[in-house]
């Protein structure tokens, strides 16, 4: 009478748990996934091509609209990666303010997953309170450089401005506070029965399966391995910061959920010490008004909060704009490991997946 | 000991005594004037009550003109230049009794302007300013492109300034 068949089923583009526009092809032999495809593009731009097509000034505004909740880490990237290719000196206090607005950038975007992967879940009440926290922190980002979250935060060779009036005293209240709202989300999440339940287990992806998909980031530091680009390619100021590496050995969601949590608690340590140590001086280098490249390339990774984030330029002989420019996004590379993590086990942890990823679409499909 | 913990759902009421708490708060102050206006709010109510934005904000491009009320800007197409988007499009011209040129037409098509702020930056005569306005939606595609004349919105309309800055408080 009943037939026992596989069937398929689309998760997305416009599932509100999928982050954006993922669609994930699921086969199905009752709750359980046989098969998984990730289906990404829905959401792209072209913005390398674009990138070629604009001076190394222009460009920056594009990676803003990539990884939309980490704008900042992406203007880093890309601010850093140029002045690699020009050789440009960045002034020391400008590295330490890009170090401290990028680690609040790192807030921000954890907050934002926290908040999400825990309303996926089934955890309403943290979204509040985690986006309490990131309204402060995009209220910042909005005294700095104008906007909330297209940020175009950076310039070649140092910042527009320098901090505004008040910043440092806004920075520091939102220091003394922040701690006690870690242990809050802590109370609501860590020990509670029914997340552990969604999480302890779910979507597991060992050491060597990170390392041989190319995954980073809090996924592969929940593995075990402590790869971390702010210590092991020390880029701005991080060189002269002190702090640790957060990891766990279980490779399992909740593992993935507490080094986050800690990384926070690293971030905020970084940000105070940029707050107490912040040099004073300018915060431009003198660069020529034209940037004129050579034929040259280079590699620049950071650590956004997704992962290794590079940012690959080839210049060319007198030319005001990049002959290529290639982003390694951490979220792209990241999705490929879901059809591991979830092939075998059932529909609902597909969810749980997908928010421990922590993808972004716009960075994925760019 | 782990029994007992999965009896007494110790961890089900830290949850609810912190939720407890933040209700408690906002329930017994919500009819009290005193107390709500001591409370941080983080939602605002916000068509009644206009939001706070920082000096910074970027918004709607917009023309200054000096204390003669003339037009600042001297045509040099640096803005045009800089702009990712390519919006502007500023065509020169002369006026009478005027030494520098003078734009005879500053369009800016603003449905594709990603408020950037290079424009601005790229200035060296300070004659255009991103103001604060944000309430840019309008019901006609037309409506975007904005000139130097036009009834609804033109270059020169400037906005309300922020109020609010980090300084105060
Ligand atoms: S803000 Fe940016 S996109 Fe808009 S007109 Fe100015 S330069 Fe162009
Ligand atoms: S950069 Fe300033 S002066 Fe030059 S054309 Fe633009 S608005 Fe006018």
């Amino acid at each position: 009478m009943f037939k026992n068949e596989e069937m398929e089923i689309n998760l997305g583009p416009q599932h509100p748990s999928t982050h954006g526009v993922l669609r994930v092809k699921l086969r199905l032999d009752g709750e359980t996934v046989t098969h998984c495809t990730p289906v990404i593009g829905y959401l792209h731009r072209g913005v390398e091509k674009i990138c070629e097509n604009k001076t190394y000034f222009q460009g920056q505004v594009w990676t803003d609209r990539m990884d939309y909740v980490a704008s900042i880490s992406n203007n880093l990237g890309w601010a850093e990666g140029v002045e690699k290719l020009f050789g440009i000196e960045v002034p020391r206090r400008a590295k330490y303010i890009r170090t401290m607005l990028t680690e609040q950038n790192r807030l921000a975007s954890h907050l934002l997953w926290l908040a999400t992967h825990a309303l996926d879940i089934g955890a309403m009440t943290v979204f509040l309170y985690a986006f309490r926290e990131r309204e402060y922190l995009l209220d910042l980002f909005e005294a700095f450089c104008g906007a909330r979250l297209t940020t175009t935060a950076f310039r070649i060779g140092g910042l527009r401005e320098d901090l505004p009036p008040g910043f440092i005293k806004k920075a520091q209240a939102f220091q003394d506070l922040f701690l006690d709202c870690v242990d809050e989300y802590e109370t609501l999440l860590t020990e509670n029965r029914i997340w552990k339940k969604r999480t302890i287990g779910v979507a597991k992806l060992n050491a060597e399966d990170c390392i041989a998909l190319g995954v980073t980031g809090p996924v592969l530091r929940a593995a075990g391995v402590p790869y971390d680009i702010r210590k092991a390619f020390p880029n701005a100021a991080y060189a002269e910061m002190d702090f640790e590496i957060p990891t766990r050995t279980e490779a399992d969601t909740y593992a993935r959920y507490l080094v986050r949590l800690a990384e926070m608690r690293q971030s905020h340590r970084i940000i105070q010490q940029c707050i107490d140590g912040l040099p004073e001086g300018p915060v431009m280098a003198k660069i020529p008004k034209i940037l004129k490249s050579e034929v040259n390339e280079v590699y620049h990774p950071i650590e956004a909060p997704k992962g290794e984030l590079g940012y690959y330029f080839v210049g060319e002989k007198g030319g005001l704009n990049p002959y290529r420019m290639h982003v390694r996004a951490p979220s792209f590379v990241n999705l490929q490991a879901l059809p591991k993590m979830i092939e075998g086990r059932l529909l609902a942890d597909v969810i749980a997946a997908i928010g421990t990823l922590d993808v972004v679409l716009g960075e994925i499909d760019r | 000991m782990s029994m007992l913990r999965t009896l007494i759902p110790f961890d089900i009421a830290g949850g609810m005594a912190l939720t407890g708490k933040y209700f408690g708060k906002v329930f017994f102050s919500a009819n009290r004037k005193k107390i709500r206006t001591q409370l941080k709010h983080f939602t605002q109510e916000y068509p009644e009550v206009k939001v706070n934005l920082a000096p910074r904000y970027r918004g709607r491009l917009t023309l200054l003109k000096d204390e003669q009320g003339e037009i600042k800007c001297v045509c040099c197409l640096a803005c045009e230049k800089i702009c990712p988007t390519e919006v502007i499009t500023i065509e020169k011209g002369k006026k009478e009794g005027r030494k520098m040129p003078f734009p005879v037409r500053y369009d800016f098509e603003m449905e594709r302007c990603i408020f950037c702020e290079f424009c601005v930056e790229s200035c060296g005569f300070d004659s255009i300013i991103l103001n604060h306005q944000f309430e840019l939606a309008t019901y006609n595609r037309e409506d975007f492109s904005i000139g130097m004349e036009g009834a609804g919105q033109n270059m020169f309309i400037p906005s309300p300034v922020g109020r609010h800055s980090v300084a105060e408080d």
